[in-house]
């Protein structure tokens, strides 16, 4: 055996770098194809000498069998691609082994004899991989393709059905937004806060896109610059956006923007969208349980008060389309934004709509443009104060 | 311990009949009915990693139920499916099963999870598959009628109706016209199996019963 290993050192240096040049004999694990063993085939244990294969069959009725090496036909290939198979002349028998040192061992076995044969065998395998994987890329490409479609078109059907489902729908989903969202104790109706935000949600009513919505304004005793109008025509206003109001244009400003998101029907766009998604995920993963809970539990938070910028844009836009027919100048919609954007440094944690409401300067600007686009108006003053609200704010 | 498989091959199942000291394990629920001398077990095979990934990656119960027979006696398996079980005996050897195939199978073979790659995923044949291995019987079941084959060279099968096969036999995915007739032709995805080893087949799909099912919905 120590002669073998001599005679053996050029080539395994060459190979690997690891094998044991001691070890002229080395044992896997692998199987056998034989037509006498009952089943055609076994598990066993192969011995690799300089000379010849030998498998050894475990269990009961142990049977060896012998190959030699130099009549080894080489294959390559199985479930894992890194099977060996090495067949007799006649493919009467075959030996075969995937432990990862198997192919080192034949090689140094064989004296390098085999070596050109597992070259040629890994480039057709790899040759083979690629193209493989090439028509593999391809069609998760279509797959992907298919998908998108999919995940678009319920987008798009789901705009195309909002726009068809009557008023009642944005009603009932903004009545039960209402109470899950609980947003804080409401003024009495007749508090002059909430008197004066009614006032101007009813001179802005006739000028908006649908006038006999269900506009409800509800005033939130609470600091937060905020406000925010559900689906169907509810309206929560923060008193601490009274407070930090110039004028009732300002506010009004504020209110036609949300009176927009209304009429616009942002809020069931929204929701049909998070279902367009749910329908697509049904489609690719199966099971949505997860989702929907997840689902509906952002629904709750904030879905249906903060929208994509491409809605903000046009609520502000349609908001300044309502002021203008109302008579009112919409470069009070920009004022407010233009006092949020000053107090923001001073005031971040109670500034809410802001975080709703961002991307100022380009909003200002925007709002500046459409309202020069619009034919010269004669804007009247609101006959409303804010005095009053504000003193009765203050002594809550 | 003496078995034999009943109402093949519709509504298969295995009858197990048991001497004292005789033992198995099998998928757990798979149990119809049994003696009273045979005590049941219930435990992780092959530890509880190898369970769980069983679990969650090869469709597997998290757990095997273990017979043994302390008095003579006889347990009776089935599977959920309607269809035909098979019983093959390991001399060594290994085979892979596809997710929810395995039923019972003597106390020599050893259960595993084995990653089964991207093409087979793209086979339609999962991720991971459950390789069984040793000395032993192993029985599994499939749905509809089971036929084996033995590869020589190269074999195209429909996608999901691979149950097992041998690890000398190689998977990987195919399309079975061009591009526009698998998309739309119905047929899809085929495997083409190649390399040298035996595997067996289902006569229905569970695809195509989903298929339906869901066409009737
Ligand atoms: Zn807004």
């Amino acid at each position: 055996m120590a002669a073998y290993a001599f005679a053996t050192v050029g080539n395994i240096l060459a190979l690997t770098g690891d094998v044991d040049m001691f070890q002229t004999e080395q044992t896997f694990s692998g199987g056998v194809f034989h037509h006498s063993i009952p089943n055609g085939r076994a598990g066993a244990d192969i011995i690799v000498t300089p000379v010849e294969l030998l498998a050894r069959t475990q269990g009961d009725g142990s049977k060896l069998f012998s190959l030699k090496l130099s009549e080894c036909q080489l294959e390559l290939g199985g479930a894992s691609g890194r099977m060996v198979f090495c067949r007799n002349t006649d493919s009467s028998l075959t030996i075969f082994c995937e432990e990862r040192g198997f192919p080192a061992a034949l090689s140094s076995a064989s004296f390098g004899a085999l070596d050109d044969r597992f070259r040629e065998l890994r480039s057709l395998q790899r040759s083979q991989n690629s193209r493989q994987w090439f028509w593999v890329s391809i069609s998760l490409l279509l797959i992907a393709v298919v998908c998108a479609g999919l995940y678009f078109g319920t987008l798009a059907a789901a705009q195309v059905a909002v726009r068809s489902l009557p008023i009642s729908v944005d009603e009932k989903i903004g009545q039960m937004a209402s109470v899950s969202m609980a947003p804080g104790i409401p003024l009495a109706e007749q508090h002059s806060a909430t008197v004066l935000v009614r006032d101007i949600v009813e001179h802005l009513r006739p000028y908006s896109a649908i006038p006999d919505m269900d506009f409800r304004v509800v005033v939130i005793q609470d600091e937060q610059v905020n406000a925010f109008a559900l689906p169907g025509g509810r309206i929560y206003v923060y008193t601490g956006l009274i407070r930090h109001a110039e004028n009732a244009e300002q506010v009004a400003g504020v209110l036609a923007h949300e009176m927009a998101h209304a009429t616009l029907r942002h809020g069931l766009q929204k929701v049909s969208q998070s279902l367009g998604i749910v329908v697509a995920m049904q489609f690719m993963v199966g099971d949505v349980g997860g989702l929907i809970a997840f689902g509906s539990q952002v629904a709750q938070e904030s879905v249906l008060t903060s929208y994509s910028r491409a809605a903000e844009t046009e609520a502000d836009l349609e908001g300044a389309r309502m002021l203008h027919t109302a008579g009112i100048d919409p470069a009070a919609m920009g004022e407010f934004f233009e006092i949020m954007k000053h107090e923001h440094e001073e005031l971040p944690a109670i500034l809410s709509w802001i975080s709703t409401h961002p991307q100022h300067d380009d909003r200002i600007s925007e709002i500046r443009r459409f309202r020069d686009s619009l034919p010269a108006a004669q804007y009247r003053p609101l006959q409303l104060s804010l005095d009053d609200a504000k003193r009765d704010i203050g002594q809550q | 311990m003496k078995t034999e498989i009943r109402n093949r091959p519709a509504f298969a199942n295995l009858l197990v009949e048991m001497q004292p000291g005789d033992r198995f394990v099998a998928e757990a629920g798979a149990m119809a009915s049994m003696s009273s001398g045979v005590t049941l077990s219930t435990r992780w095979n092959g530890g509880f990693l190898n369970a769980v990934l069983r679990r969650i990656f090869a469709g597997e119960t998290l757990f095997m139920n273990e017979y043994l027979a302390e008095t003579a006696g006889h347990v009776v398996l089935t599977q959920p499916l309607p269809g035909d079980m098979i019983e093959m005996p390991l001399r060594g050897n290994t085979m892979y099963l596809q997710p929810g195939a395995f039923i019972a199978a003597e106390p020599g073979i050893q259960l595993g999870v084995s990653w089964a790659g991207i093409k087979s995923l793209i086979s339609g044949e999962g991720l991971f598959r459950l390789k069984v291995s040793g000395q032993g019987r192993v029985w599994f079941g499939a749905y509809g009628a089971i036929f084996s084959r033995e590869i020589q060279g190269e074999l195209i099968v429909d996608s999901g109706h691979l149950v097992a096969y041998e690890p000398t036999v190689g998977i990987r995915p195919g399309l079975a016209g061009g591009i526009f007739s698998s998309f739309f032709g119905g047929e899809g995805v085929v495997i083409r199996v190649s390399g040298q080893g035996r595997i067996y087949m289902q006569s229905r799909s569970f695809n195509g019963l989903a298929a339906w099912v869901n066409s009737h919905l």
